[in-house]
């Protein structure tokens, strides 16, 4: 992205075509920034109405200014509706499965590109074969093994299952990956006298860019799956993520909604934060990473 | 389901590499640089693959096998797994009007919601890409934002907005006069899943913008600036080069979409919770209605509906890929 930008000064040169650059930017700057305003009202309506009085959210529910500015909503939600746990428990959710799922891949990838062994072909077609498995229609038997390992209403439970069904994706990222290194690189470092693991550790900072998707990936679908957790904390409310855990503001018969809109405030200010930090590692990892 | 595409003889791996897509073919491109491990670096290798294997037999593959066989069983989910019924399971199933409202629930939802987050999120992507454009990062953050929230919450914060009393989306028609009395979307089937489809775009937009943003970046520059020194228009360039450029890619987004939105779910549990009455019931709703909604459980009728479901999501996404490869083909013959 970074590069896009520093070229684009380059037409800039050129005076007819900068006229050009400025009439396009005025078409389109308002009409993304009218879409892109419809587009986050959700946020904004969440924001304010996290500071909204229950009052005010009856009588304006759809305005976008709170009718003052309560803080109290926020105290509930995090301290009694228990959102400081259903965060933690998000936190180190996405946190462990993103570094199993890392690990396994990045390993599993290097070794299906690298080496031949009896039934790498084998695995590699299963891989693909199973890429496209739903986890809904799996999540009877994951759900009987984690029982039978006595992992139900446990957070390794829910870390296993979210860590262990995906991943397939990831993989064929890191072997195709591994794969375009150079052999030579590998004979460099033989001729070195580097061995399997020494290999392995040369050549693994090549592979930022594989790393960056599947870190960034793994780590937004576990901090917004919800039917895993649904399912293996069904009896342990306080085992639950965010995602499921603000269920607990829809009331049987009334909803918290400035409860709830305090508790979502809390829950994406921090992913706002590390999308904003990466976002340029993102795009250009996911290109490096689909190159080829 | 998918476990049968690996079954092909691996002999004969040079053949069939050429009519994969190009994603697949690409690992299998450097065949010669392959080695094969010798002594220690056996160890090694097995313990490089174990963590994956342990997981993905685990998880992935002793799961499927165990869908096909408590499928023939009447099974609560307590006590041993004896009540075999054969295919009981599944003639109940063929006739149970709820599995098939949620199969076309769930494909009309699936299909939708590709139709309309693909081409919008391409020309988002094209011109979030444009050199010209103006604040791209500010715009990206925008329209990737939804992304940063669980789906099952956004799910929760529509039912807000578009409630019939005091939402935003009945203040505006008000507003407009063009409704006296509160709108409530959720009171029809058609516009309950209509609403679904709409979040769950709003929701997913920001991947598929990254997923095509990406892919524009892998044109390589040379042919916009070759085409540029012939004078080729913007739009010239559009048609010519990039979509031309991104079409592998994009067979595989669409892949992509179509089957991520058969996975749908957490939306539909806080957005219409498959109401009204079971109307808006999708398959993996469905599933999870039998084997986790009510005692007793039903996990036997839930797998079987489970197996049904990924048969025929399996046939339609190869029937598609097989489609597209066909063209593809023929278009290669003739040279279009």
């Amino acid at each position: 992205m970074a590069t896009i930008t520093q070229s684009g000064t380059q037409p800039g040169t050129q005076p007819g075509r900068r006229s050009h650059a400025v009439r396009a930017n005025l078409i389109a700057l308002p009409i993304l920034l009218v879409i892109g305003l419809v587009w986050i009202y959700p946020f904004l309506w969440t924001i304010s109405a996290a500071f909204k009085t229950q009052a005010g959210m009856f009588t304006s529910g759809a305005s976008l200014v709170p009718d003052q500015l309560n803080f109290d909503n926020f105290a509930r939600a995090w301290v009694n509706a228990g959102f400081s746990g259903y965060f933690f428990n998000t936190v180190l959710y996405s946190v462990v499965s993103t570094l199993i799922e890392l690990v396994k891949a990045a390993l599993c990838g290097y070794v299906l590109a690298r080496y031949d062994f009896p039934g790498r072909t084998l695995l590699y077609r299963m891989i693909v074969g199973t890429l496209f498995i739903p986890v809904a229609s799996i999540i009877v038997p994951q759900f009987v093994l984690i029982e039978n390992l006595g992992l139900l209403n446990t957070r390794a439970g829910v870390i296993l299952a979210m860590s262990g069904g995906a991943g397939a994706l990831y993989v064929l990222l890191f072997v195709g990956f591994f794969s375009s290194v150079p052999a030579d690189l590998f004979e460099a470092a033989k001729l070195d006298g580097a061995g399997f693991l020494k290999t392995f550790r040369l050549i693994l900072p090549l592979a930022k860019p594989v790393i960056a998707v599947v870190v960034i990936f793994q780590f937004i679908s576990s901090w917004n799956e919800f039917n895993i957790p649904l399912v293996f904390t069904l009896g342990q409310p306080d085992l639950q993520n965010l995602a499921v855990g603000m269920m607990s503001f829809q009331g049987e018969y009334v909803t918290d909604w400035t409860g709830f809109a305090a508790g979502m405030t809390i829950s994406f200010l921090p992913m706002l934060m590390i999308f904003l930090f990466f976002q340029n590692y993102f795009t250009r990892g996911l290109a490096g990473a689909t190159k080829g | 389901m998918t476990t049968t595409a690996p079954a092909a003889a691996p002999g004969r791996e040079k053949v069939t590499d050429r009519d994969r897509p190009p994603a697949e073919r690409v690992p299998e491109r450097v065949d010669h640089s392959r080695e094969r491990v010798r002594g220690l670096d056996r160890v090694w290798l097995l313990v490089f693959l174990a963590p994956f294997l342990l997981l993905y037999l685990g998880f992935t593959i002793w799961p499927l096998i165990a869908t096909i066989y408590y499928s023939f069983f009447d099974w609560t989910g307590i006590g041993p797994i004896d009540d075999f019924v054969g295919i009981g399971n599944y003639s109940s199933i063929l006739v149970d009007p709820l599995f098939w409202l949620s199969v076309v629930n769930t494909l009309v939802f699936a299909v939708l919601t590709t139709v309309i987050k693909l081409p919008i999120s391409l020309v988002a992507a094209i011109l979030l890409t444009r050199k010209w454009l103006r604040g791209k990062r500010f715009f990206r953050t925008m329209f990737f934002a939804p992304l940063i929230i669980p789906v099952a919450m956004a799910g929760m914060v529509f039912t807000y907005l578009l409630n019939p009393s005091n939402g935003a989306l009945n203040a505006i028609l008000r507003d407009l006069g063009l409704v006296d009395q509160g709108f409530d979307v959720f009171a029809n089937r058609w516009s309950a899943l209509l609403v679904l489809v709409l979040v769950a775009v709003w929701q997913i937009f920001g991947q598929y913008m990254i997923y095509w943003m990406a892919a524009l970046q892998n044109v390589p520059e040379e042919l916009y600036e070759a085409a540029a020194i012939d004078g080729a228009s913007e739009w010239k360039k559009l048609t010519r080069i990039t979509l031309p450029m991104i079409k592998p890619v994009a067979v595989i987004i669409t892949l992509l979409g179509l089957v991520n939105a058969m996975h749908v779910f957490g939306l539909v549990v806080t957005l219409t919770a498959g109401g009204p009455g079971t109307s808006t019931y999708v398959v993996s709703y469905f599933i999870y209605q039998n084997a986790f909604g009510a005692v007793p459980f039903a996990y036997g009728y839930a797998s079987a509906a489970a197996l049904l479901f990924s048969v025929i999501a399996f046939v339609l996404v190869s029937a598609q890929g097989l489609a597209v490869r066909r063209a593809q083909r023929l278009r290669k013959e003739y040279g279009v």
